[in-house]
């Protein structure tokens, strides 16, 4: 493909419905924007981060519990204060907002993957194989998302030695997520692929002698990515707030590596001591960045489709 | 009808029955027993190549079933369609099925739902070409796609376009297009007129009628507007209840039906120039597929029924060139019918 063509179907998207739609909105706009700051920003980190928050000899614990805009004993100057181990809030708080970031899209994209392909099994074969994941699914959702994510983690952390677990943290939250996301999508891409699958262009590319694989990918799963990408959006907000949850039980990330939700757990403590920026701060930031990706989601499931209710 | 060298497709006693059971649970808690649909039950005929042959039939009378079946995304329950002398049945692999799939292509109802919304028309039509392995991508499938387009008379240009950009008729050439584009022998056309406008069912007809001429295709259309069968129709048959109960010459069947459904069903045609003529009614609903009536499955219905037509399954009986399944036509208690019952359909076939 060559860069005219992709600027030609870059252009084409801006003419689109959908891109009109989008200019018509404030809000959405207003949304898309914020979020894609906070996103250049979590990304930027390593750069944009006055200090190392995963060094432990850049905190000073001289330092600690500096309210903003405070300088330290040694001329440092912490804009948005330090937290009880002298560290730098604005550094932690970027690195924070990335990790939270990396785990709610690397969950969400883990359990779209799993659950689109289960719910496109499901519904496209029918039977035994159907029953079996849909009662699967069932089970599932009989547990609130927190409860499956703490026993995962809870079985990871007895079942291997700390050091190991501290390392594979990340891998293990975004699995303990996406295994409590996944219902969802299967169940919402099953219920779409029972209607497509008997539509006429199905069956046409039966008669013409069109594998089973290739139906599902090329003819159904492009009429059920709509839908997908709404639940996918939604899902993103509430898959952060989940890792924040889950960090400020103390289940999830360790504290060497912050993540928005460990950061207020750690500033928790010190509230009551009059010491409201430690907790306030990473939470005010994780209020922005969920409500900014959920108005978009909203905008988005509406966009696309006027008739599907949540 | 058996026996012949040009035969290109053979139906033999084809069965389709579709399980309706209630849930096992059910059926032990409230002692229901097994239901089974009797869609299709022991049809015969033979398709000559070079000819269409007409199902006929109400709603429900299992006619799309057995397009589907010989389409291939129906298996059948018993008896056997045999296609260019190959048992389709008998196809193990997809592979194997796959000369058969290039041969045999299908034209839907609903032109609407029968084109993925998400394709362009160039890739929809290029889909059999690539899936046969009969052609690269490339300028030459262009080329051949452009090609096809015009043949059915839209635009090479329309290649780059979405199906929501057309009209009903010009959906259902790009169906026809797509249907061509393997080069098939045999195309099964399920009421591929009944979702159009009239004006254009006319055009899409006689466009289908030109490419059997220049491509010596085989049709099997499927319908219940018999001025569509009259118009197209080289042979026919008439369904009723999962079973055909006249089949042979269309022009003798529709000018000289014998089959008391066939008669009623050609009674019941509305007719422009006698709106207020006497005509027989065709009373009652059409029995539930899940128990069908004993003996011939017509005679509730059924003017002519006697006591015989209750307890004994009629057989096929040939009459000049048609096979009645009818006790009255076999006893010669068939009334001749009234000269001003001569339907329309004679005189009005060649306008449809």
């Amino acid at each position: 493909m060559s860069l005219l063509s992709i600027g030609r179907s870059v252009g084409n998207w801006w003419q689109g419905d959908l891109a009109y739609r989008f200019r018509r909105s404030p809000v959405a706009i207003l949304a898309a924007l914020v979020g894609l700051a906070l996103l250049v920003a979590a990304m930027g980190a390593p750069v944009l981060a006055p200090y190392d928050a995963f060094d432990p000899a850049a905190a000073n614990a001289a330092d600690a519990r500096l309210p903003p805009g405070v300088e330290g004993m040694f001329g440092d100057v912490y804009l948005l204060g330090t937290d009880p181990q002298g560290r730098d809030m604005l550094s932690a708080m970027l690195y924070g907002l990335r990790t939270s970031l990396v785990v709610g899209l690397a969950s969400v994209a883990a359990a779209a993957l799993a659950g689109v392909l289960l719910g496109l099994m499901a519904g496209y074969f029918g039977g035994v194989l159907d029953a079996f994941i849909m009662r699967a699914a069932d089970v599932q959702l009989s547990f609130p998302a927190i409860l499956i994510a703490l026993l995962i983690d809870g079985v990871a952390r007895t079942a291997m030695p700390q050091e190991l677990h501290a390392e594979l943290a990340v891998p293990i939250l975004v699995a303990a997520i996406a295994a409590s996301f996944w219902v969802q999508y299967a169940r919402t891409v099953r219920g779409l692929v029972l209607v497509e699958r008997g539509r006429d262009y199905v069956l046409a590319a039966k008669v013409t002698g069109v594998s089973t694989p290739r139906i599902l990918l090329t003819h159904i799963l492009p009429n059920v990515l709509g839908s997908v990408l709404v639940i996918a959006t939604i899902n993103l907000a509430l898959a952060i707030l989940t890792e924040s949850t889950l960090s400020f039980l103390g289940v999830g990330l360790p504290s060497t590596q912050p993540s928005l939700g460990s950061l207020v757990r750690i500033g928790n403590e010190f509230v009551f001591s009059g010491d409201w920026w430690i907790s306030a701060l990473p939470g005010l930031l994780l209020v922005l960045l969920s409500l900014s990706v959920n108005i978009f989601g909203d905008w988005l499931r509406d966009a696309l489709n006027p008739k599907l209710a949540s | 009808m058996s026996g012949h060298k040009d035969t290109i497709l053979s139906v033999d006693r084809l069965t389709v029955r579709f399980d309706a059971s209630p849930s096992l649970i059910k059926r032990i808690v409230t002692g229901a027993g097994r239901r089974t649909v009797h869609a299709v039950e022991e049809v015969d005929f033979e398709v000559t190549r070079g000819s269409t042959f007409a199902l006929v039939g109400e709603s429900g009378c299992g006619k799309s079933t057995i397009a589907r079946t010989i389409a291939g995304i129906q298996p059948p329950s018993g008896g056997s369609v045999s296609f260019m002398g190959v048992d389709i049945a008998g196809f193990r692999t997809r592979h194997a099925a796959m000369p058969y799939r290039r041969n045999l292509q299908m034209i839907f109802q609903d032109p609407y739902a029968s084109l993925n919304p998400r394709w362009r028309v160039g890739r929809i039509i290029a889909e059999p070409i690539l899936t046969h392995r009969l052609m690269q991508r490339g300028s030459a499938l262009d080329a051949r796609v452009a090609e096809l387009l015009e043949t059915v008379g839209l635009a090479p240009g329309d290649a780059a376009k979405f199906p929501h950009q057309f009209s009903g008729g010009q959906r259902q050439r790009i169906s026809i297009a797509r249907a061509l584009a393997a080069n098939p022998a045999f195309i099964v056309c399920d009421e591929p007129t009944s979702a159009l406008d009239v004006s254009v069912q006319a055009q899409i007809l006689n466009l289908m009628k030109r490419l059997q001429r220049e491509r010596g295709l085989t049709y099997l259309l499927i319908s219940h507007n018999l001025a569509v069968v009259a118009h197209m129709a080289d042979a026919m048959g008439v369904m009723y209840l999962g079973r055909l109960v006249e089949q042979g010459d269309a022009g003798q069947i529709l000018a000289r039906p014998l089959h008391p459904y066939t008669r009623l069903l050609l009674d019941t045609v509305p007719d422009p120039r006698a709106p207020k003529r006497d005509r027989a009614r065709l009373s009652g609903e059409v029995p539930s597929p899940l128990a069908p009536p004993t003996g011939c499955a017509f005679h509730p219905r059924c003017p002519l029924a006697n006591a015989r037509c209750a307890r004994e399954r009629p057989l096929p009986l040939r009459v000049g060139a048609a096979l009645v399944a009818c006790h009255a036509v076999e006893e010669g208690r068939l009334p001749s019918r009234p000269s001003a019952n001569e339907n329309c359909l004679a005189t009005s076939g060649d306008a449809a």
